[in-house]
């Protein structure tokens, strides 16, 4: 029997071209309508070193990457171990391996690996006789999966053609050889493929991107014309791709000497009338953490992307975590207002980040957003109709304003229309200072109360205005997961497949996480009996920062956290989803 | 507006409402006054000017100037500055502070806004002390002087802020006295015409915290640079802003070179090459697979 998704991981070492191969097949996936998503992880070495590609390729929407892998290609065992507790096979995978591998299978502890289909494949032997090299053994591989499970073989052929083009003809005449040699070998092994080959309808090609790039994208779309930022892992995508387009739009970038001066300089292009945005990761938005006051108390629209990675201090700088909430949410000297968005998925990062720009012009404040490394980093499959969202600019001063300019004007919606550099009339002086309506400094008690007044009072039209989450599951549920962030696509999906089961589960993920969304908090709680909070934060930062707002059904709340380091899988939720069933079933005798 | 109907703008358009919280007989005030003056010498246009700054005494002087101005948070007045001039290059931009707001917490931004070239003209106002949390020795303290933070004299040397300006790529350098009028109105002329990072180290005595007799003792060691003076020799620059026991006044050092805006404006017209910039959805596009 075919199947309609399968997830490929690969594994070996740096210099044997593992990404070059998870990419290719990702890109031939995309190229013929196919739903993709590729994760990639190294070790800690720049170069060299063990590396994994993780493809998962299906026929229908996905929303997780696979937590079992059905096909498995190992180059080095020595190397498989380093990702023993991330690559689980699935019950019957097919586990393709250097039949020369110096560091037999045997000899190291390979963790949960167990009834599979073991197929040792002369690799680097194939790569010899074939195209005269070992260097070709991605390429080997590429026909061999091609080949075995039924893959798009002719957009891999296109890629192969693609990537070695400007080379000497030579090369991808062996290259072409290798991808031949490949496909012939599969057809000695191909009873072991039975079952695992992917059966498909051709379509149109899909984008093929990921979060950290259709942020910036996302900023262009919205109007960001200047970005300031400093490298940091793993938020640089955003960097990279803006030091390229940037100035094709006619904007501005700079990679600044700290994140100090990032946000600073953020802050000094929007106050002089330019969207502006900067990027960074948690240890850097440490750094902003001060002038995020200065963009609330000067009330300066700033957008600033947090990628989320493993911490405190350095962490685990190339792995995902939702550690950050916190900060983000109260990171702040003083009470300082600002809105906190979360992007769930790849696609949500360019509604998020235009929405963070529209928020940020209209309420003058610093708006963050915070992805995390699973979506910021794996690349997916989008299509371009979804990519598009309503771009909103700033309240400037009418000419009546400018007559007698009150930056700071208070008004019912706290919101004062904000001149910048070059309107006449519209001069004035801001300040990290408390201030009055015209800018002047004060330290008197009573402005003080009624200026934090203002600034908060935004927070309502943000609030009222703009309502982002997403419900998946049942109308009524027994059990309903309350999660955020990256942890929605496997909680979205272990929803789905428990529904397919007949059970009613339900989730809710908010992506407008401050101010809180406390209606549509309290509307779905209503409609479940027991609520399972989700998180990769060791502490529960999500779960106590719902107890600030809300208050959970007591004894039908259940919490299910722990660190980052892995991305959540969809087993590790249909477990959870499975115990509260369970024990709420049990109750229910109980009580009859 | 046409160059003929022009009105003048005379030193006083540039006061703003505000009564400074300085001191009776700050040096800030001599700069302050110089700054109108010179901001008249040129006919700024105050909306199309920017004037910013972090935290301290003179930290507090954008808001006595009639522009556009921004008084923000310790040590990051040449980071907003940065921010301002690179999202609009045709602003006038200027950035002041104090020797603890630029050299010590805000040291770091000092170096790279030289090194860009950034069309910006940082005034600091060197007081040799901490003066608005009241008398901790700066990195501009004479070796072994008494402060409220150094009970038995400083231990550390002092940093020659101009001499850090130049080894660090700033293309105009200068040095004032705010008792010096006449001298100190030609040198912000000069920083603000200046095409390029320019950077003046403006000594401004503290009576409070450094005594009444700073302002004797600062006139006293006052010597201008000799008229033959060479401002694009460095090794000349560096020689004068050296000298001790004497405060050079003058331009010690002034080359031309592309500013960082110049830089990013080339490679802004090779990157768009005539073209209209390209839509959200072709910039999408390039996400197709590539073959």
């Amino acid at each position: 029997m075919p199947t309609r998704d399968l997830t490929i991981a690969m594994v070996g070492s740096g210099g044997d071209g593992i990404i070059t191969m998870g990419d290719m097949l990702a890109q031939a996936g995309a190229a013929v309508g196919l739903h993709v998503m590729k994760v990639e992880a190294y070790g800690p070495q720049i170069r060299g070193g063990e590396s994994s590609c993780t493809v998962r390729i299906s026929a229908d929407p996905i929303f997780a990457q696979g937590d079992q892998v059905q096909v498995l290609v190992v180059f080095n065992w020595a190397d498989f171990a380093q990702f023993r507790s991330e690559i689980v096979t699935a019950l019957d995978a097919v586990v393709l391996y250097e039949a020369t591998d110096e560091t037999p299978r045997e000899s190291i502890d390979l963790g949960s690996i167990e009834s599979v289909r073991w197929v040792p494949v002369p690799f680097i032997e194939l790569a010899k006789t074939s195209a005269g090299t070992t260097l070709a053994k991605n390429i080997v591989t590429l026909g061999i999966l091609g080949e075995l499970f039924n893959l798009p073989k002719e957009p891999v052929e296109r890629a192969i053609r693609g990537k070695f083009t400007k080379k000497k003809a030579e090369v991808l005449e062996a290259n072409l050889k290798g991808y031949v040699a490949g496909i012939e070998y599969a057809k000695t092994i191909e009873e072991h493929a039975s079952g695992k080959r992917l059966q498909y309808t051709p379509g149109e090609p899909m984008l093929l991107m990921s979060g950290n790039e259709l942020s910036a994208v996302a900023a262009l779309h919205a109007g960001c014309r200047f970005f300031a930022g400093y490298p940091i892992t793993p938020s640089s995508e955003v960097l990279h791709f803006l030091s390229q387009w940037m100035p094709k739009v006619g904007g501005y970038l700079v990679q600044t000497e700290d994140e100090l001066a990032a946000i600073g300089a953020v802050i000094g292009g929007s106050f002089a009338g330019v969207k502006s945005m900067t990027a960074t990761s948690g240890p850097g938005l440490a750094l902003m953490t001060e002038m995020l006051g200065l963009a609330a108390m000067a009330e300066v629209p700033a957008v600033i992307i947090d990628v989320q990675r493993g911490g405190p201090s350095t962490g685990l700088p190339t792995k995902s975590e939702q550690s950050d909430l916190w900060q983000a949410l109260w990171g702040s000297h003083g009470d300082a207002p600002r809105v906190v968005l979360a992007p769930a998925d790849v696609e949500d990062c360019f509604h998020a980040t235009v929405a963070a720009f529209n928020i940020a012009e209209e309420a003058q404040m610093p708006v963050i957003v915070l992805s995390d490394q699973f979506i910021a980093q794996r690349r997916e499959t989008l299509s371009m109709l979804t990519l598009d969202h309503e771009v909103v600019g700033r309240q400037v001063p009418s000419a009546g304003d400018l007559r007698e300019y009150k930056r700071y004007k208070d008004t019912r919606s706290g919101i004062s229309p904000m001149s910048w550099p070059g309107m006449k009339g519209g001069e004035y002086q801001t300040n990290g200072l408390e201030h009055g309506e015209d800018g002047t400094p004060s330290s008197m008690h009573i402005l003080h109360e009624k200026m934090n007044a203002k600034r908060y009072r935004k927070l309502r039209l943000v609030r009222d205005k703009y309502s982002f989450y997403r419900r998946y599951g049942t109308e009524r549920a027994d059990v309903g997961i309350i999660c955020w962030g990256s942890s929605k696509g496997p909680v979205k999906e272990a929803v789905m497949r428990a529904n397919g089961r007949g059970e009613k589960v339900s989730a809710f993920v908010p992506q407008l996480l401050y101010p809180f969304p406390y209606h549509e908090f309290t509307e779905y709680l209503k409609t479940v009996d027991n609520v399972i909070v989700m998180e990769l934060s060791y502490s529960a930062q999500f779960y106590k920062y719902l107890r600030t707002f809300l208050d959970l059904p007591e004894a039908r709340t259940f919490v299910f956290k722990r660190s980052g380091g892995r991305n959540l899988t969809v087993g590790e939720v249909e477990d959870k989803i499975r115990k509260v069933l369970d024990m709420s079933a049990l109750r229910g005798e109980v009580l009859v | 507006m046409s160059a003929s109907t022009r009105v003048e703008i005379k030193p006083g358009a540039y006061k703003s409402d505000l009564k400074p919280v300085w001191c009776p007989g700050c040096g800030d005030f001599g700069v302050l006054n110089a700054l109108y003056r010179a901001m008249a010498n040129l006919q700024i246009e105050p909306w199309n000017t920017v004037i910013l700054s972090g935290i301290g005494c003179s930290s507090r002087l954008p808001g006595y100037v009639h522009t556009y101005g921004f008084n923000g948070v310790h040590g990051r007045a040449l980071t907003l500055a940065t921010g301002v001039k690179m999202a609009r290059p045709e602003l006038t931009v200027i950035a002041v502070g104090g020797d603890g707001d630029g050299l010590a917490i805000g040291g770091n931004h000092l170096i790279h806004a030289c090194r860009r070239n950034l069309d910006v003209t940082y005034i600091l106002m060197d007081n040799e002390i901490y003066g608005l949390t009241k008398g901790q020795v700066a990195p501009t303290t004479p070796t072994g002087d008494k402060t409220k933070s150094t009970y038995w004299g400083n231990p550390e040397p002092a940093v020659d802020p101009c001499e850090l300006a130049i080894s660090t790529g700033a293309t105009w350098v200068g040095r004032g006295f705010s008792g010096d009028m006449k001298g100190l109105t030609e040198l912000i002329t000069g920083a603000i015409d200046h095409s390029g990072f320019s950077f003046l180290n403006c000594m401004s005595p503290c009576v409070t915290w450094r005594g009444d007799d700073e302002f004797k003792r600062l006139k006293a060691m006052q010597k201008p640079l000799p008229e033959d003076h060479d401002p694009s020799r460095r090794a000349n620059a560096i020689a004068y802003t050296r000298e001790k026991d004497v405060l050079t006044t003058g331009v010690l050092y002034k080359v031309e070179a592309p500013t960082m805006v110049d830089r990013v404006e080339a490679i802004k017209q090779q990157a768009m090459g005539g073209k209209p910039a390209p839509s959200t959805k072709e910039i999408l596009s390039t996400f197709y697979p590539k073959f």
